[in-house]
């Protein structure tokens, strides 16, 4: 019965070289013993297949004793995910640098004009500020938990990693669900302006004005920020449904289910942080005077006219714009004697 | 430091009592209160925030009375209270508040704002920080006995004109009578039909009653502009006259800060309770009619609205009183969205409408009542303060309303069955 | 440093709070207050109560205007209260180390829900601090510090869900020793004295007869 046992095990770790070692049984025919066990083995590991038997234990999955396709995903987390990742992050990177040296910074053209116009409310940059502060989170915490092996247990060692692995993961799983509810949130309150407007693929032929410095026409949102709108949406989508489901396993998803969303979940996430860096960089250093929108809600006329020239003539058709004494009246600043207020010590 | 800053900072210090701790140390600063202010809506400038307007009281609460403030007063870091900041308040305060009061309504924290915005008035008028105007009335009001100037010799002409028109005795310093009426000057020199209708429902009713040469001026600039000591010698002078009558009973005009000043904050100005009782006339000619001595008859048939005055509804409780009397001979009265305790303000209390300065943000704040108006399209406004028919009338007029505007008391008298009514 | 931040800086840090919110609400209560002398016409003692409770509902009519407040302020307070009181570990805790008796916890998935809504809560309320005029107006260092400080606490209790890296947890234990230190001198004590504020306004009101 131990050597039963033991012949099992040695089996089962040379299971990877279960095709050599077919062919060695070729050459060494001395006498044939039928390994009772054989059979019983090659049932449990299908090779491609997770075959089911059947258990004590009534959960989802548990008739299966070894699922194969666990290797498979394994390998795929620590290998291809990894790779497409740092590969995807670097090149972004390195792309948004080179638009930065080689002079790609946008300028407001002409200088600005001292009138502004308002073009996000309060609550529209509450919705904004409050997912980008829930995906910065999500995607430190996610990015943590995916290059823990390859970058962070070199850094830092084994048992620190273990420690920030396990605040990733609860941090993670806890903020998780709440990005959903401000992904809805940014979903209605910005989709009727990201619909898609003729003229769109004329600014799309034109590259945008990204490169070069010709004018490029565009009202309220251009396509490229249109597209920004849907890739967020659509990947969000994809991201929080499947995390959902990783989050919540009790809906009897079982280890397949589980793998095919960790591996959507993880691939889209990695292509919303890579064109997220570009909207960041394109709304801070890449433009000028594109943060200000999100900061105060409004921004200057001549910066309007520079990206959104139909939506700066709607407004100005409609008498929307302030001046700039108006505007800093509007922020509580219109003094006639020079007045501050004392902030708190403490 | 200037001897009248020392004094207006020593004035803002006594104004620091518990309550005020438990307000400042409450607030959140969540902002609620802009959005119940009318300064604010109308203006969308965020310095007419209420709780802002609190903030030279607020500033010196923290450096002297938190933690804080005086670990930074030991390290020499403090941020004294200055002239400047009290100058520029001083704008905020009297120019852009009418201590209505519906920002005390709405904090979820349940502050005060307008009762701590009067104590930032106090310390700005001990520091010599009030308009202009409103400094002018109150010497006026200390020297002659009236705001507006309006001397007893004034008031007896306006009498002997009612009394050939309404063929009615008005009875002045009669003793021992069981209400004394106080005026106030807007009544006496615009509204005089307020005095008309007062002598034809007492006659009608039988209310023994009498006006006091001595003290017929219910208005109190003292209040409006933050003087407490002034507000104590106007309300001395009616106590004064009532004793010397030995009425029972003082009956404060419609005007709304009157009542304010008479009523409640009256006892605590002078630092002891009367001798009288003191009822608004909205609240007495409720009890006539309930007790059945006012017969009246006609309805008015025009659909109309009432327009709360801040400090006799929200700050004063006498709420159902002028609807219970408006059905009784109305038809057609219909309310504002908003009314009663969430009543919007005229934008002329709280001396706002005697301060010359402020005019153009007041016609600005007048806007809300405006919308409100508009929404009901009504061919008249009733009310019961002498101070809010008039910023109404104005801001009417500013705006080519063709509207209405009548006293309460007066639309009343109209309806009495012996009385001049149609 | 864990034998500090579980013995004599846990003791101190408490000690510093009850003495300071008892203290402050004993200024606040039984402070010395003028008399009114003005007769009332109606009960104060019901005002105040009435105040007391009315002021947790706000006005139908300025509901569309402050919306992003009310609902995020209750997400808030109701999550954290529910956070705070009936998560399973926090019951543990003060039936060990405080109270000496304990009540049968929140359900985990109730915990987990309870703290996504304060989380969604807070940071939308401190983002409408920065980001609306009138808020941004005035407010100030301390309603940053108070904000910031509450997050890190209940940050660092989310990154110790797993109750297993002591590390973890004594970094929540610590966050919290700095609040309750800076509670009493603080923002903060709104929790506490938001009771005697509804109740002084209400009484006030309660003698003139209004409903407020």
């Amino acid at each position: 019965m131990k050597f039963l046992s033991i012949f099992a095990l040695l089996l089962f770790v040379a299971t990877p070289l279960a095709g050599f070692a077919a062919e060695d049984d070729k050459v060494h025919q001395g006498i044939f013993v039928e390994n009772p066990g054989t059979d019983l083995w090659r049932d449990v590991r299908q090779r491609n297949f997770a075959m089911e038997g059947s258990s004590q234990v009534k959960s989802v999955d548990s008739n299966i004793l070894i699922n194969p396709q666990g290797d498979e995903w394994a390998r795929f987390r620590v290998g291809v995910l990894v790779r497409f990742a740092s590969i995807t992050l670097v090149i972004i990177t390195g792309l948004l640098l080179l638009h930065y040296v080689t002079g790609g910074r946008m300028k407001i053209e002409g200088g600005r004009s001292g009138r502004v116009l308002l073009r996000f409310s309060d609550f529209e940059r509450v919705a904004h500020w409050t997912l980008a502060i829930i995906f910065l989170f999500l995607a430190i915490t996610g990015l943590m938990l995916l290059f823990g092996r390859p970058v962070l247990i070199p850094l830092f060692g084994h048992e620190l990693f273990s420690l920030l692995a396990s605040a990733s993961k609860e941090g993670h799983n806890l903020i998780g669900p709440i990005f959903l509810v401000s992904l809805v949130l940014v979903l209605v309150r910005f989709v009727t302006r990201n619909i898609y407007a003729s003229g769109d693929l004329n600014w799309l032929l034109k590259g945008g004005g990204l490169f070069g410095r010709s004018h490029v026409s565009s009202g309220f949102f251009n396509l490229g920020e249109k597209a920004w709108y849907w890739i967020l949406i659509l990947a969000g989508l994809v991201i929080s449904v499947s995390g959902v489901i990783l989050v919540m396993p009790n809906f009897g998803q079982g280890r397949e289910i589980m793998e095919m969303s960790h591996k959507v979940h993880s691939i889209a996430a990695i292509v919303l942080i890579a064109v997220s860096m570009g909207h960041i960089y394109l709304a801070t250093a890449g433009t000028e005077g594109t943060l200000e929108g999100m900061k105060t809600g409004y921004v200057d006329l001549k910066w309007a006219e520079t990206h959104h020239d139909q939506w700066a003539q709607e407004c100005q058709d409609k008498n929307l714009t302030i001046s700039s004494e108006e505007f800093a009246r509007l922020q509580g600043k219109a003094v006639d004697k020079s007045s501050t207020v004392a902030k708190e010590q403490g | 430091m200037s001897e009248s800053l020392e004094r207006g900072l020593n004035k803002l210090r006594s104004q620091i009592d518990p309550q005020v701790r438990s307000f400042f140390s409450t607030c959140v600063h969540c902002g609620i209160c802009a959005e119940t202010c009318l300064f604010f809506t109308e203006t969308r400038d965020p310095r007419y925030t209420p709780i802002y307007k609190t903030e030279p009281l607020r500033k010196l609460w923290r450096q002297e009375y938190t933690f804080w403030g005086k670990l930074a007063g030991k390290l020499g870091i403090t941020d004294p209270l200055t002239e400047q900041d009290l100058a520029d308040w001083e704008t905020l305060v009297y120019d852009g508040c009418s201590m209505c009061g519906r920002c005390s309504m709405v904090c979820p924290l349940g502050i005060d704002i307008s009762k701590i915005i009067f104590k930032v008035k106090t310390g700005l008028a001990t520091a010599g920080y009030s308009p202009k105007d409103l400094a002018e009335t109150t010497q006026r009001a200390v020297d002659i006995g009236s705001p507006m100037g309006v001397k007893i010799g004034a008031l007896q002409a306006q009498i002997k004109h009612i009394e050939d028109d309404i063929n009615l005795k008005i009875p002045i310093d009669v003793e021992q009578a069981d209400y004394m009426a106080l005026l106030s000057s807007m009544e006496i020199m615009y509204f005089p039909e307020y005095i008309s209708a007062l002598a034809q429902i007492f006659n009608h009713a039988g209310v023994s009653w009498t006006l006091c040469s001595e003290a017929f001026e219910a208005t109190n600039s003292g209040l409006q502009i933050g003087n407490t000591e002034v507000a104590g010698v106007l309300v001395e002078r009616i106590v004064a006259g009532a004793e010397k009558l030995k009425v029972k009973n003082v009956i404060s005009p419609e005007c709304g800060h009157a009542y304010t000043a008479i009523r409640w904050e009256g006892p605590n100005f002078i630092g002891r309770p009367y001798s009288f009782k003191v009822v608004h006339i909205l609240e007495l000619l409720d009890e006539l009619q309930q007790s059945g001595r006012l017969k009246l008859a006609g309805m008015e048939t025009e659909r109309l609205t009432f327009h709360d005055p801040c400090s006799i509804v929200r700050r004063g409780g006498i709420d159902s009183e002028p609807r219970n009397l408006l059905r009784s001979f109305t038809e057609n009265f219909v309310e504002m969205t908003e009314h009663g305790t969430m009543n919007w303000c005229c934008g002329g209390g709280g001396g706002v409408n005697s301060n010359e300065r402020a005019e153009p943000v007041k016609l600005q704040a007048f806007n809300r009542k405006k919308s409100q108006l508009d929404e009901l399209d009504v061919e008249t406004i009733v009310t019961s303060c002498s101070n809010c028919r008039l910023v109404i009338e104005e801001g009417l007029e500013a705006n080519d309303m063709d509207i209405n505007i009548v006293g309460l008391t007066e639309m009343l008298a109209e309806h009495l069955v012996d009385g001049t009514a149609h | 440093m864990g034998s500090i931040i579980d013995g004599s800086l846990w003791y101190f840090s408490l000690t510093v709070f009850v003495i300071g919110v008892v203290w402050n609400l004993v200024r606040i209560v039984f402070g010395k207050r003028k008399a009114d002398f003005s007769i009332p016409r109606d009960s104060a003692v019901a005002g105040a109560l009435r105040t007391l409770i009315s002021r947790f509902i706000p006005d139908r009519h300025m509901l569309p205007r402050i919306s992003l407040q009310v609902v995020a302020g209750y997400m808030f307070h109701l999550g954290l209260f529910v956070l705070l009181f009936f998560a399973a570990p926090h019951v543990r805790f003060l039936d060990e180390h405080i109270l000496g008796f304990g009540w049968s916890p929140a359900p985990h998935w109730l915990f987990i829900v309870s703290a996504q809504f304060a989380f969604l809560g807070l940071i939308m309320l401190w983002l409408h601090r920065v980001i609306n005029v009138v808020s941004r107006l005035i407010s100030d260092r301390g309603d940053h510090i108070a904000a910031i400080l509450t997050f890190v606490v209940m940050l660092t209790g989310c990154l110790a869900l797993l109750e297993t890296f002591n590390e973890l947890r004594l970094l929540h234990r610590l966050s919290v020793e700095l609040w309750l230190i800076y509670f009493p001198f603080s923002r903060l004590m709104h929790a506490f004295t938001f009771v005697p504020s509804r109740m002084f306004t209400g009484a006030w009101f309660g003698r003139r007869g209004v409903g407020s």
